[in-house]
C-alpha cells in the first residue's frame, strides 16, 4: 500500500477551468519524488489538490488507508500531510518563534518539544526567533517554511518549489536540508523549478504535461533521459 | 497655553475612549477583510446593556462593562451569522453596505425597546478636579484607566494567547493558516465576538462621559471609523495611535472652529490619509 495515492485527479479554478485531467502519483515511505514538467502543466495545482487547497472534481486521494478526498486543509493536515507553499509561506507580521509555535496549533502539546529540536535543526531559527519573519531573506524564510510544515509532526511533505527565487548556494543549502529530512525517514513530494537537481537527489520523479503524468521513473534516469532534458531540462 | 493643555487632555481622554470600539473595528477588518459598520449599534447596544444592569440591578461601572461585552459580542455574532456572512461571497463592498443596512435595523431595534430619550447612568455626581489650571472630571479618569486596561488586556490577549496568535495567524494569511491546522471560519466568529464587545465597552465608557441615546455609535462611526483608517485597517497599534490623533486634532479644532464643525476632522483625516499615505500609519491592505 502506498504512503500517498493521487488517483485519476481532476480540478481547476474556475468553473469550467481544468487544470488537471486525470493526473495519478503515487508516494512511498521513505521516497522523495519530484514532479517536473512545463509552466501551465498543473504541477502546483496537483499539490494544493493533495493539500486540500483545491478540491478535486474527480479521482481519489488516499493516504494510507484513509479516503481524505473529501478532507478540507484543516482535516489533510491532521491526517499527516503538510503542504509548504512557493509564496507566502510564513506569517510575516508574526516573529520566528511565533511562526513555529502557530503551526503546531492543533497539537500545542508537543510545541515546545519540536520548536527546540527545530531549533537545533536549524540554528539560524534560534537566533533570530523574536525577529518578524518578514524580516528574513529568501532563503532563511523557506528554511523556516519548511521548519513550520515539520510541526506539525507530518506523515508526508509536499514542497512547492522550494528553491524558487534563491541564490545557488542557498538552494544547495536547502536541498542538503531535504536530503537530511529524507534520511530521517520523512517521504517528501516535491515540485522544483531546479529540475536536474531535484531529480538527481529523488527516489523517483514524474512529468506532468497538460493536467496528466505523461512518464514516471526513477529520478537520477528521467534526469538522464535525452528527450525529457530537451523538453523540459534545458538540454 | 493652559486652554492648549487642556484640548490636549481632553483629546488623549477622548481618543482613548474612542480607541476601544476603533480597535474592535479594525480587528473585524484584519480577519474578515471588510469594514463592518454595525459596530455603531453594537457600542449602542453594549450601552443600552450597560444602562439596563446598572439602573435596574444597581450594578457598577465594572459588572456593567462586562454584561455590556458579553451582550454586544453575542449580538455581533449572531448578526454576522445571519445576516452578514451571507454576503460574503459577493465581495467586501456588499458586505460594508449591509453592515450600514443591519447597523440601522439594529438602532431600531433599540430604539423600539428604550426610545428615543437621553439616559445618563446611575452614579454618584462628583466635582470636576483642577490642578494647573486644569480641569479634568474624575468619572473621566476612570474611563481612561477602563480604556487602557481593556487595550493593554487586548494587547496580550494578541500577543500571548494561543487563540491571539491564531487571530493574527489568520489575518496575515488565511491560507497558510488553514494549512496548519487554524479553522479560519471558527477564528472568524470570535473575532466578530471580540470586535463586537469592545465595541459594545466603548458604548459604555462614550456614555458615561455624558448620556446615552439609540444615536450613540452613530454619532461616533465617523471617528471611529477614520481612527482605523488614519491608523492603518488592520493594524490593531495603529486604531489606538489614530484614535489619539484624531481625538487630540478633534478637541484642538475646537479652539478655532465652532463645535458643529467637530465632525468634520474625522472627514478630513480620512481625505488627507487616503491622499498621502492610503495604508495609514501603521497599515499594509488599505488601499
Amino acid at each position: 500500500m502506498s504512503l500517498l495515492l493521487a488517483k485519476d485527479i481532476v480540478a481547476g479554478y474556475g468553473a469550467a477551468e481544468q487544470i488537471l485531467k486525470g493526473a495519478s502519483i503515487h508516494v512511498e515511505a521513505g521516497e522523495i519524488v519530484t514532479i517536473i514538467g512545463p509552466n501551465g502543466a498543473g504541477k502546483s495545482t496537483l499539490l494544493k489538490v493533495i493539500a486540500g487547497l483545491v478540491p478535486a472534481r474527480e479521482g481519489a486521494i488516499l493516504l494510507g488507508d484513509d479516503d481524505v478526498t473529501r478532507f478540507g486543509a484543516v482535516d489533510r493536515t491532521r491526517s499527516g500531510i503538510s503542504f509548504v507553499p512557493q509564496e507566502r509561506n510564513v506569517f510575516g507580521n508574526l516573529t520566528i518563534a511565533e511562526n513555529l509555535e502557530i503551526s503546531a496549533y492543533r497539537d500545542s502539546g508537543e510545541a515546545s518539544k519540536r520548536i527546540e529540536d527545530l531549533y537545533e535543526r536549524y540554528p539560524m531559527l534560534a537566533g533570530k526567533r523574536r525577529d518578524l519573519a518578514r524580516t528574513l531573506s529568501g532563503g532563511q524564510r523557506q528554511i523556516l517554511a519548511m521548519a513550520m510544515g515539520l510541526m506539525t509532526a507530518p506523515r508526508l511533505l509536499l514542497l512547492d518549489e522550494p528553491t524558487a527565487g534563491l541564490s545557488p548556494r542557498a538552494a544547495d543549502e536547502l536541498f542538503d536540508a531535504i536530503i537530511a529530512l529524507n534520511e530521517g525517514g520523512l517521504p517528501i513530494l516535491m515540485v522544483e523549478q531546479h529540475a536536474v537537481e531535484a531529480l538527481a537527489v529523488s527516489t523517483r520523479g514524474y512529468v506532468l504535461v497538460s493536467g496528466k503524468d505523461s512518464a514516471e521513473g526513477p529520478g537520477p534516469q528521467l534526469a538522464a533521459d535525452p528527450e525529457i532534458r530537451r523538453l523540459f531540462l534545458g538540454g | 497655553m493652559s486652554i492648549l493643555l487642556q484640548a490636549l487632555l481632553n483629546g488623549v481622554m477622548n481618543g482613548a475612549l474612542i480607541a476601544v470600539p476603533a480597535i474592535g473595528f479594525t480587528a473585524i477588518f484584519a480577519v474578515l477583510r471588510y469594514p463592518n459598520f454595525a459596530i455603531a449599534a453594537y457600542a449602542t447596544i453594549g450601552a443600552f446593556a450597560a444602562w439596563w444592569v446598572n439602573v435596574h440591578f444597581g450594578a457598577g461601572i465594572l459588572p456593567a462593562l462586562l454584561v455590556a461585552f458579553a451582550i454586544a459580542g453575542c449580538i455581533g455574532v449572531g448578526a454576522e451569522e445571519t445576516a452578514l456572512k451571507q454576503l460574503r461571497g459577493a465581495g467586501a463592498l456588499t458586505v460594508a453596505i449591509g453592515s450600514i443596512a443591519l447597523n440601522t435595523v439594529l438602532e431600531n431595534v433599540v430604539r423600539l425597546f428604550f426610545g428615543n430619550d437621553l439616559r445618563g447612568y446611575d452614579l454618584p455626581l462628583v466635582p470636576d478636579w483642577r490642578f494647573m489650571g486644569l480641569r479634568v472630571g474624575p468619572q473621566q479618569l476612570q474611563s481612561l484607566a477602563f480604556a487602557v486596561v481593556i487595550m493593554a488586556a487586548v494587547f496580550a490577549f494578541l500577543r500571548y494567547t494561543r487563540f491571539g496568535k491564531a487571530m493574527r495567524a489568520v489575518a496575515d494569511n488565511p491560507d497558510l493558516a488553514r494549512l496548519k491546522g487554524i479553522e479560519p471560519a471558527h477564528v472568524a466568529m470570535m473575532t466578530i465576538f471580540l470586535g463586537a464587545g469592545l465595541a459594545g465597552v466603548g458604548g459604555v465608557l462614550i456614555g458615561l462621559d455624558a448620556s446615552i441615546d439609540p444615536l450613540l455609535g452613530f454619532r461616533v462611526l465617523l471617528t471611529v471609523f477614520a481612527a482605523a483608517v488614519l491608523g492603518g485597517l488592520g493594524s490593531i497599534p495603529g486604531a489606538v495611535v489614530g484614535a489619539l490623533a484624531i481625538g487630540i486634532a478633534e478637541e484642538c479644532a475646537l479652539l478655532v472652529v465652532p463645535a458643529t464643525y467637530r465632525s468634520a476632522v474625522g472627514f478630513a483625516a480620512i481625505l488627507l490619509v487616503l491622499t498621502v499615505r492610503p495604508r495609514g500609519f501603521f497599515g499594509e491592505r488599505a488601499n
